[in-house]
């Protein structure tokens, strides 16, 4: 008990730190002035307006998420070691895994919170050109949240031991890949060498299946999204994660706090 | 090295080795180091520059882990987490979340250490006074300047009343009134009973607070016991000036005291031992001279530190 207490000061004080640096503020003005600019480019186009409008509505959301998720979440625990705000926490009785299980909440809570706030805009700027929200959109946003929060995972892994340029790297990196890696497994299926087939197949299990949660296309042209589907990618999120902590954690726990 | 109840902290032969770059040349920061911190003492840890006391500290707040050797604190092992709540930190330079105010700062450390309301906040408030920072509680910390962030630090390492202090330079960045200010601090720790082991350069300070210091000079202990033992090793001297010296004293003192004798016009400078200088008054007043001075010459610890850092730096270039 004592110890989610001190996890939770650690989330909520990063949340708060977070909400107060202008930097945020610029990404999300930025972020809901491209989905503002989306219904522009909708309204000059006419056909298919709605459709467009949510299309680059949710476009916008995912990618702005994922930037704020890793050059946020990247500074993390970098910008701890390096600004040395971590010897005073780790002075305390907080193990270095209630300290990386904090930050990790307090960004994932930060992300959400952004994520939130975009996804406000979105349904205001939808509902302003005449179209209708339902179940699809609500399952969309939702998994975009679970996609984010496997990002800060990665994040927080590779923050764990690297420099923060080559964290953001990796970092995105593994998000280009999550996204290939379907496509990348099925040419890996078809090719003639077996090394060829070997590495696809591995780095398809390795890397998260991304594209498991990007329901753009379903949210924006109304086709159905089940809930099952939505709890099992659910679980698939935050397996990975916890997976990804586990990993995280013991490297954090290892290292030495230069 | 034996070890009794009442030692707080306990190193024994530590060895700290760091990597610089991916090389498999290894550097001794640390070449076994061992001392222990008694109850209700200020202990100083002294060593010039780059002598790796930071590095010992780190090591004792488990920042870093050592190559051999062990360390522990109240008991427990320093890779230990619980016990920490009696311990309190303050680091070289501190940095804290820039837009968090100290009051903010200070709850959250003391949510970390466990404490809760009511005693929290006022725990928090008294603290703040303590390092007179009431003016600027609820400011930001950007706005802050060096010597507020180090009493911010001195107020983090205090909040939930720990029973042993680090601090690392904990005068650094502040003017003398300031300095006077933590000196009374840390004073005010001893006399609530709580031990405090100080990393600090400044000579000064370890002379009027400090009871025992240990010594470090690239990365080994050179002394280790009480500020007046130090001081003793090396024996206080004085200045005596006489007039009117009858002719053959000038020729028995030389005979009678270790002393180094100086003639300027008709009267004579001697240069002796502390705890010769009665006993010389006593007969040359017999013989009628007049003393005109008497100059205790104070050996200040820092002559001696210099002293002792060149001797183990010959060495060291010796070997
Ligand atoms: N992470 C590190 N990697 C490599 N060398 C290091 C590292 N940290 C410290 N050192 C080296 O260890 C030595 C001791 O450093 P340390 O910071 O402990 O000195 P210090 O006694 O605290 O000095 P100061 O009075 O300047 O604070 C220095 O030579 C320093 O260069
Ligand atoms: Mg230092």
């Amino acid at each position: 008990m004592r110890i989610w207490m001190r996890i939770w000061a650690i989330a909520t004080n990063t949340l708060r730190e977070a909400i107060r640096n202008k930097l945020l503020y610029t990404l999300l003005f930025f972020s809901v002035a491209v989905i503002g600019t989306a219904v522009l480019i909708a309204s000059l186009s006419y056909v298919e307006g709605a459709r467009i409008i949510q299309d680059l509505g949710l476009s916008a959301i995912r990618l702005f998420g994922v930037g704020i998720a890793v050059f946020v979440g990247i500074g993390l625990i970098h910008g701890e070691v390096e600004r040395r705000t971590v010897y005073t926490i780790l002075s305390k009785p907080v193990s270095r895994t209630h300290f990386l299980l904090g930050k990790f909440l307090g960004l994932a809570l930060t992300v959400w919170l952004q994520l939130v706030l975009m996804s406000i805009a979105f349904a205001g700027v939808v509902l302003l050109s005449g179209g209708t929200l339902g179940f699809g959109h609500a399952a969309a946003l939702f998994l975009v949240g679970m996609e984010l929060m496997l990002i800060v995972a990665v994040a927080t892994l590779f923050s764990a031991f690297t420099t923060p340029m080559l964290a953001a790297l990796f970092t995105l990196g593994v998000y280009a890949l999550g996204h290939l890696s379907r496509e990348l497994y099925h040419l890996g299926q078809q090719a003639d060498v077996a090394s060829v087939t070997w590495v696809a197949t591995w780095v398809y299990r390795l890397v998260p299946d991304l594209e498991t949660f990007n329901k753009t296309i379903e949210a924006a042209h109304g086709m159905p999204i089940s809930a099952v589907e939505v709890g099992l990618s659910t679980l698939y999120a935050v397996g990975y994660t916890t997976a990804l902590l586990f990993a995280a954690s013991y490297i954090f726990r290892h290292r030495d706090m230069k | 090295m034996t070890r009794s109840t009442r030692d707080i902290i306990c190193v024994e032969d530590v060895v700290k080795d760091f990597r610089p770059g991916f090389g498999l040349r290894r550097k001794r920061v640390l070449h076994g180091v061992s001392f222990v911190v008694r109850e209700g003492e200020i202990f100083g840890f002294v060593g010039p520059n780059g002598a790796g006391k930071t590095t010992m500290l780190k090591v004792l707040m488990d920042l870093i882990r050592p190559t051999s050797g062990r360390a522990s604190i109240l008991g427990s092992d320093v890779s230990e987490t619980e016990f920490r709540h009696q311990v309190g930190f303050l680091p070289e330079n501190p940095y804290f979340y820039p837009f968090l105010t100290a009051r903010e700062i200070l709850t959250f450390y003391a949510k970390l250490s466990g404490m809760a309301e009511p005693t929290r906040s006022q725990r928090v408030a008294g603290v703040i006074e303590w390092v007179g920072l009431e003016h600027a509680a609820d400011a930001r910390l950007k706005t802050y300047s060096k010597g507020m962030l180090q009493r911010v630090g001195i107020a983090q390492s205090l909040v939930h009343d720990p029973i042993v202090v680090f601090l690392d330079e904990p005068m650094s960045g502040l003017d003398p009134l300031g300095r006077k200010e933590i000196r009374d601090i840390i004073l005010r720790l001893k006399a609530e009973g709580k031990t405090v082991f100080m990393n600090t350069h400044i000579l000064t300070d370890v002379e009027m607070i400090c009871d025992r210091v240990a010594i470090i000079v690239e990365g080994q202990i050179r002394y280790q016991g009480t500020v007046e033992n130090f001081l003793e090793d090396d024996d206080m001297r004085s200045d005596v000036v006489l007039s009117h010296l009858p002719a053959d004293l000038g020729v028995r003192l030389d005979e009678d005291f270790d002393a180094r004798i100086q003639g300027v016009g008709d009267r004579i400078e001697i240069h002796l031992r502390d705890k010769d200088v009665s006993r010389l008054l006593e007969m040359a007043l017999a013989e009628g001279a007049e003393v005109v001075s008497v100059t205790q010459r104070r050996i200040s610890l820092e002559s001696i530190f210099l002293e002792t850092v060149a001797k183990s730096r010959e060495g060291s270039s010796n070997r």
